[in-house]
């Protein structure tokens, strides 16, 4: 507790390794045109919104793949076909889900049976399809009991509530497409899905009244209690009387808003994209909501009693408010964001996903994407264009993985009305990373909910396990975590039951998957 | 110019009027206007409130002119408002519908004064100009609907010329200027957020637009705030104690004053369009004439953007701490404001001054004890409140600041003071002949 309320400077001064003359500028060179993708995200109203990628190995050998959404095009699958440390490849596949009027998509392994399923999010019905191996997908929307709404679907998330064998999911939506020329005020309802008890498939959906047009959510342990809520972020633009929310979601219990009597603050802005991290080592999430104009990063406050946020100090330079290159200084609107160790200096970095909405005179048209690199005294600076990851595109949903295994992270970015695009992580000198990945028995196969926790000389270096966040985009793959210096580290994971496994021993520059009670077990990818 | 002027003058007495009327009188065209106008002022990122003080003066002067020219007993504010020329004369003998007219006139403003709004608004724009275009044409000449729709636009179009030269046309970076140099000193505003791109003042420089009926920015100034001291025995010390001690214990009723006339910028229609908002309440609830509406928009869209220049001069002249900022640094570290501080000086509070403006051109148009219910923020979950007159209105407006912990008491009294001082200008214009 006391820990949380110590001055943020100090602690970020005292967990940091990275060195004094500013962060390492990681470099990244363009795939885009031999990478083998061909996916535009098209549609123009009900489409300003969506635009997302879901990332997540389909075919069991290491490497994640892609399902693109493609708004009006049919959404597309592309297996991942690059080698380790090589130019990035992918090549499309059938896979059974190739549907038009996808928003975006969440892996997440809904059955339990070691194969990844997507949530499909869509402007109509929200589809689940079964991961059958191989790439291959069933709709199981009606099989599984599975209400996916007529609605356009623009958020999802998911945890294990204690107990239950199969996930809690939530579905966010946004406008009420019939009132198109009046929109303001139209929010449809956000919803969950709880499980039947002792037997595949869903119960009927509980509306999470009152909705505010959805752009993110995130079931996350915010306070350390074991009990993920749910984080939702809304766009100010179109509802009426709203706010930001944070459900509390208790097993057997209907889900309730915490209230201002509890600490939840009064917040309205353009909330679009959702990313956590802890970044001070405290134990506890920082969150960061994209949004238009200024982007807002916050701490909690007021100690895990209380679900009190409070905007991080401008000079930590996450605002992001207006482009940093490319001439044009008005307002920023921002998307998907993702916390990441881009540099491997044992730092979380932040890649933000930026564009017009579609032709708005107030803000930037040519609004590039940020990669900010956070700095030894826990403050960020812009990374991107020394990097050589400039998007100029209308960003919308976005991955930050490795997707050729090879340590150095790359970046995917779908843009509207264009191809989307690719950059490979090729810095020749980064510090040394791991790629960790859950593997449970069971129920929650991949550990949604889990903490992992590294020990990094002096300081832990913790990161949930989630489902959710982003704008659209879902990653269910290997967590990456960068060294800095170090050879080895020292792990645990904190399962989503609570139990904390022992301290163990790694080598690092390498692929892990982590099981309850067992030595981590390495992987070698081909 | 004399001659043009005393033709168009004389020119509403040579109309003649249509066979048949438009069947969309002129009091629905300007509820279905107003309806999205107060949408877009909320959903267009631009709008800051003395951004759309100015609009709404533009806006109002628009259908003022165009219920106007069709009325002989109305006077145009041609002459009367600063740079207003007289505007384009109608077609001798010919005849005009007052509502097709009023329609295009607004149809034309709208796309002039929302270029900015989001693709929500620009296809919230486009449906309502075609219904409106649709409905208001029926049973008409095709002749008559043309000249009236040609005339309405030339109207508008004249106005939108007007109002580029008035120093305010053009907003950049939501009107928060890229460089600034903050006054040194304690006394001085300081930002008082988080957010990067309110780390400057908000339109530093709006005092220097062309005022309306106002005679110039400073004509209504004040004398300076208390002194800055941080002297407990200071009136400027007394002043921020009682912002600290009356928003800790508002009370529900001081709160909900508070939340009614937060009126933040893209979570409502703002400050001015709170009155706007009001005058359309109004001229619906009681089933105002056209004429009486359209004078009623055009005073208070002119009254509030004058007390936005108005009330900026003193701001910017004085360029005074916020309570937030000095109650941190010297009664209360932990202390925090109900509502959100405006990213701007303290002294005078803009929605003291543009509230009694409004109220000051309202209570000379429609009395000085209008009693009426406010429902502005209904759909926000904002119940409706009644007040005896509009003074009242205003002065609850006023006082509501201090509850919410963003103004002292000085700049809320006398920034009613000086709201009266610039509505009286634009309760004088000259609307009947």
């Amino acid at each position: 507790m006391k820990r949380a309320l110590l001055p943020l400077v100090l602690v970020l001064a005292a967990a940091s390794t990275a060195h004094a003359d500013g962060p390492t500028i990681p470099r990244f060179v363009e795939d885009t045109k031999s990478s083998g993708l061909h996916s535009v995200y098209k549609g123009e109203w009900q489409y300003m919104v969506g635009g997302g990628v879901a990332t997540f190995d389909c075919n069991g050998d290491g490497f994640p793949d892609l399902y693109i959404a493609g708004g009006e095009n049919p959404a597309k699958l592309y297996v991942n076909t690059s080698k380790k440390g090589g130019p990035l490849k992918f090549a499309e596949a059938k896979s059974g889900a190739e549907l038009k009027q996808v928003t975006g998509a969440y892996p997440v392994d809904i059955d339990g049976d070691g194969i990844m399923d997507l949530v499909v999010l869509r402007v109509g019905q929200s589809k689940i399809f079964r991961g059958l191996g191989h790439c291959k997908f069933e709709d199981v929307t009606a099989k599984w009991n599975v209400d996916g709404g007529d609605a356009w679907a623009t958020a999802f998330s998911a945890t294990w509530e204690k107990g239950n064998r199969w996930p809690t999911l939530a579905f966010g939506t946004y406008i009420d497409r019939a009132f198109e020329n009046e929109p303001w005020g139209h929010c449809t309802d956000n919803w969950l899905l709880r499980p039947n008890e002792g037997q595949a498939g869903f119960g009927p959906r509980i509306a999470l009244k009152p909705s505010y047009c959805a752009l993110s959510m995130l079931f996350t342990d915010w306070n350390r209690s074991g009990t993920p809520s749910l984080r939702v972020a809304n766009d100010r633009e179109y509802y009426e009387g709203g706010q930001e929310q944070l459900w509390k979601v208790n097993p057997g219990e209907a889900p309730r808003l915490y209230t201002a009597d509890e600490g939840w603050k009064f917040q309205r802005f353009w909330g679009m994209g959702i990313a956590a991290a802890d970044l001070t080592g405290n134990g506890y999430n920082a969150y960061f909501t994209t949004s238009m104009a200024d982007q807002r990063l916050q701490f909690l406050s007021d100690g895990p009693q209380k679900p009190s946020f409070k905007d991080a100090p401008f000079t930590m330079g996450t605002s992001a408010h207006r482009p940093f290159t490319g001439g044009d200084q008005r307002p920023s609107t921002g998307w998907h964001a993702q916390f990441e160790d881009v540099n491997n200096d044992g730092l979380w970095d932040l890649f933000i996903a930026k564009g017009n909405v579609d032709k708005m005179p107030d803000f930037a048209q040519k609004d590039p994407s940020n990669l900010l690199l956070q700095q030894a005294d826990g403050s960020f600076v812009e990374g991107a264009e020394k990097a050589g990851l400039i998007n100029f595109g209308e960003a919308r949903g976005a991955a930050v993985a490795d997707f050729n295994l090879d340590g150095k992270m790359d970046v995917l970015i779908v843009n509207r009305h264009e191809n989307v695009r690719l950059w490979r992580g090729v810095s020749p000198h980064l510090g040394h990373w791991l790629g960790l990945r859950l593997n449970g028995d069971g129920a929650n196969r991949d550990g949604i909910g889990a903490w992992i926790e590294l020990k990094e000389g002096e300081k832990l270096v913790r990161r949930e396990i989630t489902v959710g966040g982003g704008h659209v985009s879902g990653i269910n793959s290997w967590w990456h975590f960068g060294l800095g210096d170090q050879a080895q580290a020292q792990l645990r994971v904190i399962w989503p039951d609570g139990t904390a496994g022992d301290w163990q021993d790694v080598k690092a520059d390498g692929f892990y998957f982590l099981q309850r009670g067992k030595p981590p077990a390495p992987f070698m990818p081909r | 110019m004399k001659r043009v002027f005393a033709l168009a003058l004389l020119l509403p007495m040579l109309f003649v009027a249509p066979a048949s009327a438009s069947s969309l009188a002129q009091e629905q065209v300007l509820s279905s206007w107003y309806h999205l106008i107060l949408r877009l002022v909320r959903h267009t990122a631009t709008y800051s409130p003395p951004l759309a003080s100015r609009n709404f003066a533009y806006l109002g002067v628009t259908s003022y002119e165009a219920v106007a020219s069709g009325d002989d007993h109305l006077q145009s504010l041609a002459g009367q408002l600063h740079g207003l020329k007289p505007l384009p004369p109608r077609q001798a003998g010919k005849a005009y519908d007052e509502s097709v007219v009023l329609n295009a006139a607004m149809a034309a403003a709208m796309v002039d004064f929302f270029g900015n709004t989001g693709p929500s608004g620009q296809n919230a724009l486009r449906a309502e100009t075609a219904k409106m275009s649709h409905d208001v044409a029926q049973g008409l000449a095709p002749d008559v609907v043309g000249r009236s729709e040609a005339y309405g636009k030339a109207l508008a179009a004249q106005i939108f010329t007007w109002s580029k030269s008035d120093g305010g046309a053009t907003i950049v970076n939501m009107g928060f200027p890229l460089k600034y140099k903050l006054t040194p000193g304690p006394a001085h505003w300081v930002p008082t957020n988080q957010q990067g791109i309110q780390q400057v003042p908000l339109l530093p420089e709006w005092q220097k637009n062309r005022t309306f009926a106002l005679p110039a920015a400073a004509t209504c100034d004040l004398p300076p705030p208390p002194e800055y001291s941080e002297d407990k025995s200071s009136e400027f010390y007394k002043q921020a104690l009682e912002v600290h001690d009356v928003k800790n214990s508002a009370t529900p009723e001081q709160k909900a004053i508070a939340r009614f006339w937060s009126d933040d910028p893209m979570l409502s229609p703002t400050p001015p369009g709170h009155w706007v908002s009001i005058v359309m309440q109004i001229a619906e609830h009681d089933h105002l004439p056209a004429a009486k509406t359209a004078d009623a928009l055009a005073r208070v869209g002119v009254a509030v953007a004058d007390a936005f220049i108005g009330c900026w001069q003193t701001k910017f002249e004085y360029d005074l701490v916020r309570p937030v900022t000095y109650i941190k640094r010297v009664i209360d570290p932990k202390w925090e404001t109900l509502l959100i501080t405006p990213p701007f000086p303290e002294y005078a509070s803009g929605h003291s001054v543009q509230s009694a403006a409004a109220a000051a051109v309202l209570s000379t148009l429609l009395g000085d004890h209008y009693a009426f219910d406010d429902a502005t923020h209904v759909q926000d979950g904002i119940p409706a409140r009644h007040f005896e007159s509009f003074e009242a209105a205003a002065a609850e407006a006023g006082i509501s600041r201090m509850y919410g912990g963003i103004h002292y008491r000085a700049a809320i009294e006398r920034g009613l003071q000086q709201g009266r001082c610039i509505g009286a200008y634009a309760a004088a214009l000259k609307t009947v002949k």
